[in-house]
């Protein structure tokens, strides 16, 4: 079984270890001195328990096998108190021991199985949102396609000159090298927003993550006539998290802007993405649209599940989105704009220390 | 002299190849905008103009153009044009409209058509002018004659329609011709036409 699906660790990986190791000698040393009617070996559950956090299933099974172990030690090294209450509660120990590992291993499976299915929800909501990108994309990778194929022809016609110049013929294929990189650049990121690989986080630039979506989504944003400004603070703190799902989540919230807007007919149609720190601790990302706006005083509505205002559309946009900003420390939520729209935000803690903490937290 | 305007960096610098290649002068702009503000010679130009661009669109442009009363001939580079698309470039008078990526020729072809087409036009402009000009030169006399004339009036009749003698209209006739550097009646008659002198007579 996979453990910390999510995550890779970040808190020391000696620590937790430590504590439980030392728990456990704690345990040991009180149950052996104290009579054996006091059954101070039940809290070896709580070192089970601590184990599962950092252990995989044989890890588990291993420390409560350690615990009974001790138990049993415990009891025939024990000198004080009567053998036959002793023995009873030898057995309840042992059965406790033995139930919370049961119990603690079934409920860490099924956290993996709802981790699992979460992530493949999350990719499922990417592909089809992928899927509403496919105009958008074709045009990224014709139009470097058509300055390859335009070069290609130019090159062509200077080698065939007489004399041939070999100078403009070279400088048309660089060109065509440079394009084709350049096509070959968006499949990339395509592929990257495709493809199924288990979470993973990185370091990484807020600003980049939204420069890198707006190259895919920018032929969409232009054919539908919407202005789009963008103000990227420099310097922003990085951020922890997994590129892929956080570019989701800003892929949505602009495909919902652009889709807002186009509801409300010739008007004036902008799209505004800002990034900024909220404070010492947050980034801020902020979508701004000019579209139909919120539907009065129920906000919040928009990320339930399966709400939607769409002709097509599943409803799990936003609820997906503020999932995979919530399970990064951040909130992710929405006002109105004055006159008119709704400006999406969400915050991502800084990479620091402090993300270690929240990163911990959710670390399940 | 070929003008481009592509936002797409990549597109007008493949296009600069191409048309260098075959000898073409060429100047490129990201925008329409920055194209209406600089400055256009004075020598035949083909437009080449890409659909779909933030800001105004090359649709939108051309009409802009055709109210603005300049015409250059039009050739359009999409990424992906449709019917409709191609139906109004085409109607509001489009050279042609192609496909990215295009055939180099294709391209090449639609703007040497678009070259010669304009030098036509050109011409024409030229020599309406200078029919204009040489048509102030008459005297009001002259062109009283000249306006009966292509209706067809005979000299006689002419006479007693402006109530001079048949002398005056034959010297004022004459004068005309001369003035107008005109050799025959046809070429007369072509030229009033020209002028847009048969509804101005009445």
């Amino acid at each position: 079984m996979k453990r910390k699906l999510d995550f890779t660790s970040i808190t020391a990986s000696w620590f937790l270890p430590m504590v439980t190791a030392a728990l456990a000698i704690v345990i040991f040393i009180a149950d052996t001195v104290t009579d054996l009617e006091i059954a101070i070996a039940v809290f070896y559950v709580a070192v089970v328990l601590i184990s599962v956090s950092f252990c995989h299933t044989r890890g588990v099974v291993l420390v409560s096998i350690g615990c009974i172990g001790l138990t049993v030690l415990s009891y025939f090294l024990t000198s004080n108190g009567s053998p036959h209450s002793g023995l009873a509660n030898l057995a309840i120990s042992l059965t406790a021991i033995g139930a919370t590992a049961y119990l603690a291993l079934k409920m860490a499976s099924a956290e993996v199985a709802a981790h699992e299915a979460r992530a493949h929800l999350f990719h499922i909501a990417r592909i089809t949102t992928l899927g509403e990108l496919t105009a958008s994309i074709a045009h990224e990778i014709n139009q470097p396609l058509a300055a390859v194929v335009t070069s290609g022809s130019a090159s062509l016609r200077w080698l065939g000159g007489q004399p041939p110049n070999l100078e403009k013929a070279a400088q048309a294929v660089e060109r065509m090298v440079k394009e084709a990189n350049r096509a070959s650049d968006v499949i990339g990121r395509i592929r990257g927003l495709a493809k199924k690989v288990p979470p993973q986080r990185n370091r990484l630039d807020i600003n980049e993550a939204v420069r890198e979506v707006i190259i895919l989504i920018r032929s969409d944003i232009e054919q539908n006539n919407i202005t789009l400004r963008t103000q990227l603070s420099d310097g922003l703190p990085s951020v922890y998290g997994d590129r892929v799902q956080l570019q989701q989540v800003i892929l949505n919230l602009i495909l919902n802007a652009i889709e807002a807007m186009i509801k409300v007919g010739e008007q004036k149609r902008e799209l505004l993405i800002s990034s900024m720190k909220e404070n010492s601790k947050n980034v801020l990302v902020a979508i701004h649209d000019t579209g139909v706006g919120l539907e009065q005083g129920k906000p919040e509505q928009l990320f339930d599940a399966f709400y939607t205002t769409k002709q097509e559309g599943m409803g799990m946009g936003l609820t997906i989105s503020r999932s995979i900003i919530e399970t990064h420390g951040g909130r992710l939520w929405v006002t109105p704009k004055v006159p008119r729209g709704a400006i999406f935000q969400f915050t991502l803690p800084a990479a620091n220390k402090k993300v270690r903490a929240v990163q911990g937290r959710s670390a399940t | 002299m070929i003008f481009v305007i592509d936002d797409d960096r990549s597109v007008r610098e493949s296009l600069d190849d191409l048309f260098s290649s075959m000898g073409l002068e060429m100047r490129s702009f990201g925008s329409t905008q920055e194209f209406l503000q600089s400055e256009r010679p004075d020598a035949p130009t083909c437009l080449v103009l890409d659909v779909k661009m933030p800001g105004q669109n090359g649709l939108d442009f051309q009409d802009q153009l055709e109210k603005l009363n300049i015409h250059f001939p039009i050739v359009f580079i999409t990424g992906h044009g449709d019917i409709p698309m191609t139906v109004r470039a085409m109607k509001a008078g489009a050279v042609e409209f192609l496909t990215k990526p295009f055939n180099d020729q294709d391209l090449l072809d639609a703007v040497q058509f678009g070259l010669e087409k304009d030098a036509v036009r050109r011409r024409e402009i030229a020599e309406f002018a200078e029919l204009r000009e040489r048509f102030a030169t008459l005297s009001s006399g002259e062109q009283q004659v000249m306006a009966l004339v292509v209706q067809g009036r005979l000299n006689k009749q002419i006479a007693v329609d402006l109530g001079v003698s048949e002398i005056t209209v034959k010297v004022r006739r004459g004068h005309l011709m001369r003035k107008m550097q005109l050799k025959s009646l046809a070429e007369l008659i072509r030229a009033a036409d020209k002028l847009g002198m048969s509804s101005a007579a009445k």
